[in-house]
C-alpha cells in the first residue's frame, strides 16, 4: 500500500520526521517496503534566467543563450521561439533526469556546445491547469519571484514523500490511506481525522432514476447506490491526480479518478455506471448464467452461475467486484451516473478473478476483505467530492440493500489473560489506552474488560487477538528471553544414519548437490526409459512453473546427469558428487491418496581418474560400513550400459543400481564424457544399518599368504569365482582379494587370468604348512568343477 | 718393540685420517686388525719373545690394538654420518610443490546451514520431525487456520496436484501432522523441502524450511523470544542482538518477526540490512489458540509457541551467497568452498 505522506496529513497530524514515523509502523507490525521521493524523478532541473539569446549561424530555427543557473553561467541551444532575455525558466543541467526518464547530457547541436536543455512544462508533466504558463506551446516560464538555483521541484511542488507500506493479510482495512491513518495515530498519540462527508442533495429522489434488486444476498451482502445528475467530465485537479499517480493509477477523468480516489483514500472500492445504458434503469444483483461480457479492458468473458453478476434488466453490466463492463461504462456523452459502493463476498470475487485470470485493485480489496461500514464511508466521500468540485448535482437519497444488520464483537476477558501470554505485567490502565487508541474501545470492571470490536476488525476474534494488539503497540522490548528447554531429545537412530550417509560420501571425496525435486516429462525419453515403466508414473502438477519444473521425480538419476551435464558444459572436468533426496512414488494416478516418498542416494562421479569400479568401491565402503551385506548382479537398465551396469542385491532383494550411462543417454544429454551413476535406497540403508558392530577377535599368530594365478572362462564373473573358492575352503580361509585381472595371448582364446591372495589364519594357533597346502588342494579341486585352472 | 709398536700406531693414525670412505676404513682394519693384520701378527710373534717379557709386551700390543680400533671406530661414525647427510641432501624436494590427493568432499551449503540449526535446537532438547512434502490441503492449510479462499493463501503460491492435494508451502503441516498424533509436552522442529511457484533471485520454486513448535503448560512470549534469541546467537555470533517485531501469520496469534541486529555492519546501518540495521530471519508466534483446539489440545490448559526458518536466507546471510539460484545450479565451482 503506497502511502503519500500529504494524504495521510489529512487525516492524522504528523510531527515527526519520515523516517520517525516509518519506524513507529514497522514496530507496530506495518513493515517499509520504501520511502518514495517523488522529487527523485526529476533531478537537476533548477530556476535560470537567460542573459542573452543570439540565432545559431547554422540553423534558421535554433537559437543560442547563456543562462545564469546560480553556480554558474551555461551556454543552451534551444528551439524554443518563446523566451526572451530575462525570463526565468527551469533548466535540465548536465546529467539531469526528466520525468520521463531522460538523462540530458551535455552535447553539440549543429557544432555548438549546449550544456543542457530549456524545459516545457510538458517535460515537467505540468498541464496549465497544475500550474500557471504550463500549457504554453514552448518553454515554461516561470514568475519573477522564483530565484536563480532553485531546485525546480520546490517551484512545481512536486515534493511528495511516499511510504510503501507492507499490509499483511490480516489487516484488509489498512490497505487504505484512513486505515494506516488509524494505525498512525494510536502510536503516535494524535487524533484521527475524517475527511469531508457532507453534500448538498437536489429534491429528487434517487428512486426515481433506477432500482435495485438483489437476488444474491450471500455473495452480495450490501450493495448502495446513488445518482449524480448533470455530470461535468474534466481533468481531475493536479492534487487527485499527483495523489493517484503516487499510489500507482493513472489518472484518467474526475468520473473515474473518483471512484479510485475513494478507493484508496477509504479502501472502498466503487464503480461508475452510465444510466443511459441500464436497460429498464434497473441493476439487478444476480448469478450469471453463462452470458458473456465485455469488461473495460477490452476482453471478453464468460460468466456461469459460479459468478456473481451485476445485471440491468436484461444482461450483465459488470463482474461484481472484479471490473465493470465496456458498455454500461462511462463515456464522453455521460450526462447521469450511477455509483455503486457494494460488499461482495471476498471467496465469490477470489474465485471468479482466478478464474478469469482478472485482476484489479477492486478485487483485490474484495478478496482481502471489505468491512461492512465502508461502502457508506466510500458513498458519502464520493458524492462529498462530486458536491466539493462542482462536477454533478447529487440526488437525494440512496439505495443500500443490507442483508442483515451488522454488530460490533463485544470481547470480555480477564486482563491477567493478556499479561499470561505475553510472560510479562502490563498495567491495566496502559493497556485500556492502547485498545481505546485503536479505537476497540475497551471499558473495565476490576480485572475483566470489555472490548468493543469495530466492524473493520474482522480479524480480532479472541484474547490473543487483543494480546497480540497490546503488545505491538507496547512495544516487544518489554519481553524478556526466558530459554524454554529440556535435556530429552535429538534425532532417531534412522536420521543419525541418514547423516552417517551423507558424511561417508564426503568422506570419499564426493560434493553434495541439492536439485529441484521436480523434472521435465521428457526426462524419461532422455534416459530411455521403456514406455510402460513404473518410473513414468510419476505425479504432475496442475499448475507447474513451466513444463520443465512439471512433474515430481521418480528417479535421482535425471537430475544427477543433467547436474554433470551442466558442469561438463562449463568445463569442470571431474568430479564426485551426491544428492540425497526424495522420490515420489503414486499408489494410483491421478492421486487419491498421498503418494510414497522415499529417500534415494544418488552418486554420480567422473572424469579421468573414474570409472565403474570406482563408483563400486564407494558403495561396496558404504556397505562395509553399514554392515549390510551385498552382491551386484548384472542388469541392464534403460539409461545405463549394458555391459557396465548391475543391480545392488541385500537379501535377495535389489536396493539400487550402478553403471556407466549408456552412450545414447549420454547423446541426449550433449555429453561426450563417460559418466557413472548409481542410485540405492538410502532408507533401507539407514533402517538396516548397524552402528556398532559384534567384537571380532583379532588373531595372536600368525597368518598364511598363498597367492593363486588362474585360467578362468572370460566371461564368467570373478564373484562367481570367489564364491566357488569360499565354498571349497574351511574356515580357515580368513580373507582373500583379486588382485590382478589379465587377459591376452598368452592367455589363449575365450580365457582370463586371474591373480588372487588368499589369506589363510587360525585364531587358537599357528597354521601348519600342510594344512594350507591341504585347503589350496581342496580349493583347486572345487574350482576345476567349473572349468577353472591354475596358471 | 715399542718402536715397531710406535710405528704401528703412528702410520695406522695417519692412514686413517686420509681415509674417504667406509671401504677404504674397511681395507685399513683388514691391514691391521684382520687375520693376516700387521697388529695380528704383532700379537702372534708373542710366542717368540722371552716368557718374562711376554705380559708387557702383550700389554703394548693391546693397547695399541684398542688405539687403532676406537680411531677406525670414530672415523666409521664420522664416515656414515657424513654420508646419511649425503643421503639426506640428495633426497631433497620442493617443499612448496603440491600434488593432487583424494581430497574431503563437502556438504550442500543449505546442508551445513541446516545441520546448524538442528544441532542447536538438539541441544535445547528437540526432537527431529518429517513430513510428506506432498501433503493435503487439510494439513498444509485448514489445520493451520487457512480456510480455503483465505487471503492468507495468496501470501503463498501453491503448487497444486489435485484440489485436495498440493506441495507444502510451509514446513507448518508438519506442525498439524506432529499435534494430532502426539501429547504435551512437545518440543519438535521439522527440516525438509517447500514450494512456492515463485522464481527469482531470493525466491525459488523449492527451498528448505524449517519449523519448530513447542506445547506445553504455561508457555508465553519470553519463552519464544529466548528459545529463538538462543539459537540466532548460536547461528549467527554471540554478539548480535534481536528484536521481536509484529507480524501476521494465520496459525499463530500474536505473531511477530524475529530480526537480528546487522552482523555486517554491527547494526550501524549498510547495504546488507538496507540500512536499517537489522536482518528479518524467521516468523514466529504463540500458538493461535483454534490450531491448538483442532489438533485436540486443550487451549485452556496448553500453551505454545511456533516458528518458521528460511534455510536459504540463513545461508545465503552467513556465507554471503547474493542470488538464490547459485544454491541450486550445483556449479561445483561453488560446491568446492564450503567443505
Amino acid at each position: 500500500m503506497k502511502v503519500p505522506l500529504s494524504w495521510l496529513k489529512e487525516f492524522v497530524d504528523i510531527e515527526i520526521s519520515i523516517q520517525e514515523l516509518a519506524d513507529k509502523l514497522v514496530s507496530c507490525g506495518f513493515e517499509i517496503e520504501e520511502i518514495i521521493y517523488m522529487r527523485d524523478n526529476i533531478k537537476n532541473v533548477v530556476v535560470g534566467k537567460i542573459l542573452t539569446l543570439e540565432p545559431h549561424t547554422n540553423s534558421n530555427h535554433l537559437s543560442i543563450c547563456k543562462v545564469d543557473v546560480g553556480e554558474s553561467v551555461i551556454q543552451i541551444v534551444t528551439g524554443a521561439n518563446n523566451v526572451k532575455v530575462g525570463d526565468l525558466v527551469p533548466v535540465a543541467l548536465d546529467n539531469a533526469v526528466l520525468i520521463d526518464g531522460t538523462v540530458i547530457k551535455t552535447g553539440e547541436l549543429r557544432g555548438v556546445v549546449s550544456q543542457g536543455m530549456l524545459c516545457s512544462g510538458q517535460e515537467l508533466d505540468l498541464t496549465e491547469d497544475d500550474f500557471a504558463g504550463a500549457g504554453v506551446n514552448g518553454i515554461l516560464i516561470l514568475s519573477k519571484n522564483a530565484k536563480i538555483g532553485q531546485d525546480i521541484n520546490d517551484i512545481i511542488g512536486n515534493t511528495e514523500v511516499v511510504l510503501d507500506v507492507d499490509v499483511t493479510a490480516n489487516r484488509p482495512d489498512c490497505n487504505s490511506i484512513l486505515g494506516i491513518a488509524r494505525e498512525v495515530a494510536a502510536v503516535t498519540g494524535k487524533e484521527l481525522k475524517l475527511p469531508e462527508m457532507t453534500y448538498r442533495v437536489n429534491n429528487e429522489s434517487v428512486h426515481y432514476y433506477v432500482t435495485v434488486e438483489n437476488k444474491a444476498f450471500d455473495l452480495c451482502p450490501r450493495y448502495m447506490a446513488a445518482a449524480v445528475k448533470n455530470v461535468i467530465q474534466m481533468t481531475s485537479p493536479k492534487i487527485i491526480r499527483d495523489r493517484l499517480k503516487a499510489v500507482g493509477v493513472r489518472p484518467i477523468n474526475n468520473l473515474v479518478d473518483i471512484t479510485n480516489y475513494v478507493l484508496f483514500e477509504l479502501g472502498q472500492p466503487m464503480h461508475a455506471f452510465d444510466i443511459e445504458n441500464l436497460s429498464g434503469r434497473k441493476i439487478v444483483i444476480r448469478r450469471a448464467s453463462g452470458e458473456k461480457i465485455v469488461a473495460l479492458d477490452g476482453k471478453e468473458y464468460k460468466l456461469d452461475n459460479s459468478d456473481l453478476a451485476i445485471c440491468d434488466s436484461e444482461k450483465p453490466i459488470a463482474i461484481a467486484g472484479v471490473m465493470g463492463g465496456e458498455y454500461s461504462s462511462i463515456c464522453d456523452t455521460t450526462t447521469t451516473v450511477i455509483l455503486e459502493s457494494a460488499r461482495f463476498a471476498r471467496d465469490s470475487v477470489r474465485h471468479t478473478s482466478r478464474k478469469l485470470n482478472l485482476k484489479s485493485d477492486s478485487s483485490q480489496r474484495f478478496e482481502k476483505g471489505i468491512d461492512y461500514i465502508s461502502q457508506e464511508l466510500g458513498m458519502k466521500r464520493a458524492l462529498a467530492l462530486f458536491d466539493k468540485y462542482g462536477w454533478g448535482e447529487v440526488v437525494s437519497g440512496c439505495i443500500d440493500e443490507i442483508k442483515e444488520s451488522y454488530e460490533d464483537r463485544v470481547i470480555t476477558y480477564n486482563y491477567q489473560e493478556i499479561n499470561k501470554i505475553i510472560g510479562k505485567e502490563i498495567p491495566k490502565e496502559a493497556i485500556i489506552d492502547i485498545l481505546n487508541a485503536l479505537t476497540l474501545i475497551t471499558t473495565s470492571d476490576g480485572n475483566i474488560l470489555k472490548t468493543c470490536v469495530p466492524n473493520y476488525r474482522e480479524d480480532i476474534v479472541g484474547v490473543n487477538d487483543i494480546t497480540e494488539e497490546v503488545i505491538r503497540i507496547y512495544g516487544y522490548d518489554i519481553v524478556e528471553a526466558n530459554i524454554y528447554s529440556n535435556t530429552k531429545g535429538g534425532m532417531t537412530p534412522e536420521q543419525m544414519r541418514m547423516e552417517k550417509l551423507k558424511d561417508i560420501m564426503v568422506g570419499k571425496g564426493a560434493f553434495e548437490i541439492i536439485s529441484y525435486s521436480f523434472i521435465p516429462p521428457k526426462a524419461f525419453d532422455m534416459l530411455n526409459v521403456e514406455e510402460n515403466s513404473d518410473l513414468r508414473k510419476a505425479i504432475s502438477l496442475s499448475n507447474p512453473l513451466g513444463v520443465d519444473f512439471s512433474i515430481m521425480r521418480t528417479t535421482l538419476s535425471y537430475s544427477m546427469i543433467k547436474t554433470i551435464a551442466y558442469n561438463l558444459a562449463r568445463n569442470n572436468k571431474e568430479c564426485r558428487l551426491f544428492e540425497l533426496a526424495k522420490i515420489y512414488l503414486p499408489k494410483s494416478l491421478p492421486l487419491t491418496e498421498l503418494p510414497v516418498e522415499k529417500y534415494n542416494l544418488s552418486i554420480g562421479v567422473f572424469g579421468e581418474k573414474e570409472d565403474y569400479y570406482t563408483l563400486k568401491a564407494i558403495i561396496d565402503d558404504i556397505m562395509l560400513i553399514f554392515g549390510i551385506e551385498v552382491s551386484y548382479e548384472r542388469k541392464s537398465l534403460s539409461y545405463l550400459h549394458t555391459g557396465r551396469s548391475a543391480s545392488i542385491l541385500a537379501n535377495g532383494k535389489e536396493i539400487g543400481v550402478l553403471g556407466e550411462i549408456h552412450p545414447d543417454v549420454l547423446d541426449n544429454f550433449d555429453i561426450d564424457k563417460k559418466i557413472y551413476i548409481a542410485e540405492l535406497d538410502a532408507e533401507y540403508v539407514a533402517q538396516k544399518g548397524i552402528d556398532i558392530k559384534p567384537y571380532k577377535a583379532v588373531s595372536r599368530y600368525q597368518g598364511m599368504e598363498r597367492d593363486l594365478a588362474l585360467i578362468v572362462p572370460i566371461d564368467m564373473a570373478v564373484s562367481q569365482l570367489l564364491s566357488q573358492i569360499k565354498s571349497g575352503a574351511t574356515s580357515i580361509l580368513d580373507n582373500l582379494e583379486v588382485f590382478d585381472v589379465y587377459q591376452g595371448k598368452q592367455i589363449g582364446a575365450g580365457k582370463k587370468s586371474v591373480a588372487i591372495k588368499l589369506f589363510f589364519q587360525e585364531y587358537t594357533r599357528t597354521l601348519t604348512d600342510n594344512e594350507v597346502n591341504l585347503e589350496i588342494e581342496n580349493i583347486l579341486s572345487k574350482l576345476k568343477e567349473i572349468d577353472v585352472h591354475l596358471r | 718393540m715399542l718402536e715397531k709398536i710406535e710405528n704401528i700406531l703412528s702410520s695406522a693414525s695417519s692412514k686413517i685420517k686420509a681415509v674417504k670412505d667406509l671401504a677404504q676404513l674397511g681395507d685399513i682394519r683388514v691391514k691391521y686388525l684382520g687375520k693376516n693384520g700387521e697388529i695380528t701378527a704383532l700379537l702372534k710373534s708373542l710366542k717368540n719373545y722371552p716368557s718374562q717379557e711376554r705380559p708387557t709386551a702383550g700389554k703394548y700390543i693391546n693397547e695399541l690394538r684398542q688405539k687403532v680400533e676406537k680411531l677406525i671406530l670414530d672415523t666409521e661414525n664420522e664416515l656414515s654420518r657424513i654420508q646419511k647427510e649425503r643421503k639426506l641432501k640428495e633426497e631433497e624436494i620442493d617443499v612448496t610443490l603440491s600434488k593432487a590427493s583424494l581430497m574431503r568432499g563437502g556438504l550442500h551449503p543449505i546442508t551445513l546451514a541446516k545441520n546448524e540449526l538442528v544441532n542447536a535446537f538438539i541441544g535445547l532438547g528437540y526432537d527431529v520431525q518429517e513430513g510428506p512434502e506432498i501433503e493435503t490441503d487439510f494439513y498444509n492449510f485448514q489445520q493451520l487456520n487457512v480456510p480455503k479462499d483465505h487471503p492468507a493463501r495468496d501470501m503463498q503460491d501453491t503448487f497444486y496436484i489435485t484440489d485436495h492435494i498440493l506441495l507444502r508451502t510451509q514446513t507448518s503441516s508438519v506442525q498439524a501432522r506432529t499435534m494430532e498424533v502426539s501429547k504435551p509436552p512437545i518440543r519438535m522442529i521439522c527440516p525438509g523441502k517447500v514450494y512456492r511457484s515463485d522464481d527469482d533471485a531470493t525466491h525459488s520454486p523449492m527451498f528448505h524450511q524449517m519449523e519448530g513448535l513447542v506445547v506445553d503448560k504455561g508457555i508465553d512470549i519470553c519463552d519464544l523470544k529466548g528459545s529463538l534469541d538462543e539459537i540466532a546467537k548460536s547461528f549467527f555470533g554471540k554478539g548480535i542482538r534481536t528484536r521481536l517485531r509484529p507480524s501476521y501469520f494465520p496459525f499463530t496469534e500474536p505473531s511477530v518477526e524475529l530480526d537480528v541486529s546487522c552482523f555486517n555492519c554491527n547494526g550501524n546501518g549498510c547495504r546488507l540490512c538496507k540500512g536499517t540495521g537489522w536482518i528479518e530471519v524467521l516468523g514466529a508466534g504463540i500458538v493461535n489458540p483454534v490450531v491448538l483446539e483442532y489438533s485436540g489440545i486443550d487451549s485452556k490448559v496448553y500453551s505454545g509457541f511456533a516458528f518458521g526458518v528460511g534455510i536459504e536466507r540463513c545461508a545465503m546471510l552467513k556465507y554471503g551467497i547474493p542470488d538464490m539460484r547459485f544454491l541450486f545450479e550445483n556449479d561445483i565451482r561453488f560446491l568446492r568452498q564450503y567443505k
